[in-house]
């Protein structure tokens, strides 16, 4: 590349050829070629570096303008697989999709409390069980077993990581209600949670159960604001 | 967004770890900007909400390579969305893996205490633009802001390409060493 004759020799060139690429007067073949480079060549990816931070300064004449409303939940839609919009913590039909899902699992959740030891014949009749099975791919399960005659829920995490500075927070949701919370949960261990008036009322048959991540100690408000790792419907047995 | 880096920054770094809320809070925090870049550059609204997507779709699978880049957050998340907007204008046909070309890092980058001290001179840009002619200058905001190739630029200015190609260039030289002393 000549630069009439004023800077000659590579070392210039490059300099020059970074600036071009910055700023995207480089195309085809040529532009590839840098690309190739900068990736390979750390100084040249140091001087691109440099060249857009100084560029940027430019960025203020870029006019912010509101993006089209639906664009977020297409983006999401290409991302997951599905929208999620706003109101989706209140949403009957998502909760009603989720608790489809939910009922296979189950099986395998009864299974798991067969293994445990066995429970009367009149207890069983009141005991119901639900599978939170992952949610989108989080890796997260619980399984949960609700004596009716003892007001207890215990609930035992079958797959998931615990995460640094955030809590799995578990809710329980009858029909139109807001979710209510009982609490965070520990990973990889069983936890019994004794229930209030409110919620043995709240929870039967048909209820869904719910875990969503939360910052840590669970949410401050009383709703959740993280997302739904988890979710399942309550079952008779 | 004025003085919001840090804050842009953690969400970067959160949408690297798969944290959808995070990446909602991103999106309502920069996409008027991100839309501004595209919308600029492609002067097309059609294409630019097909752009403005596959930004935050390429920010959502690369968000990890901005935690090792040395970039300042929104300038990072701006030439993510420059290049593909360039990508769209320059090619109008199928696009190399231009993932790689728009969010180039190489191994030992600069560091993020050298991007620091770099940040305190990039306001020195616009008064080594101004030491240019003001054709010149014009050429360098025109390729910047609105994605101008030096074809078009030539034919802006009424000049041969090749004289837009060692106008530029030997701009973009002066411009390096005024912002380099």
């Amino acid at each position: 590349m000549s630069l009439g004759g004023e800077h000659d020799g590579r070392f210039e060139d490059d300099r020059v050829l970074i600036a071009e690429y910055a700023l995207g007067l480089l195309e085809g073949g040529e532009r590839a070629a840098v690309a190739h480079r900068v990736a390979t060549e750390p100084v040249l990816a140091a001087d691109l570096v440099l060249w857009r931070e100084r560029l940027s300064t430019l960025d203020n004449e870029f006019v912010e303008t509101p993006a089209p409303a639906n664009a977020f939940s297409r983006i999401e839609r290409r991302l997951f697989g599905e929208a999620t919009t706003a109101g989706w913590w209140n949403s009957l039909a998502v909760w009603r999709g989720f608790a489809g899902a939910a009922a296979a699992v189950a099986v395998i959740a009864v299974g798991l409390n067969i293994a445990t030891p066995r429970p009367d014949a009149t207890a069983l009749a009141t005991q119901l069980v639900a599978a939170l099975q992952a949610n989108e791919g989080s890796g997260v399960e619980f399984v949960a077993l609700y004596d009716q005659g003892s007001g207890e829920v215990r609930i035992t995490s079958l797959s998931g990581q615990a995460l640094a500075d955030k809590d799995y927070e578990l809710w329980y949701i009858k029909g139109d209600s807001p979710a209510v919370s009982m609490g965070v949960l520990p990973i990889n261990e069983k936890r019994e949670i004794p229930l209030d008036a409110a919620a043995k009322a709240g929870i039967a048959a048909g209820t869904t159960l719910a875990v969503t991540l939360e910052q840590k100690g669970g949410s401050p408000t009383g709703v959740a604001q993280g997302p739904i790792v988890a979710v399942g419907k309550v079952l008779p047995i | 967004m004025t003085n919001a880096s840090p804050e842009i920054a953690a969400l970067i770094s959160r949408t690297a770890l798969r944290d959808r809320t995070a990446f909602r809070d991103l999106y309502g925090r920069t996409s008027a900007k991100l839309f501004g870049v595209v919308l600029r550059i492609l002067k097309d609204r059609a294409e630019a909400e097909e752009a403005l997507q596959e930004v935050y779709v390429k920010i959502w699978q690369r968000a990890d390579r901005y935690v090792q880049g040395g970039y300042s957050p929104i300038s990072w998340l701006v030439a993510v969305a420059r290049n593909h907007a360039l990508d769209v204008l320059r090619a109008r046909k199928p696009v190399s893996d231009d993932i790689d070309l728009a969010l180039d890092i190489a191994d030992g980058g600069p560091d993020p205490e050298q991007a620091t001290m770099d940040k305190g001179e990039r306001g020195r840009i616009d008064a080594c633009l101004d030491t240019l002619e003001n054709d010149k200058a014009d050429c360098v905001r025109g390729a910047y802001l609105d994605g101008f190739s030096y074809e078009e630029l030539a034919s802006r200015h009424s000049v041969p390409l090749n004289t837009m190609r060692t106008w530029l260039r030997r701009s973009l030289l002066r411009l390096r060493e005024c912002l380099s002393a």
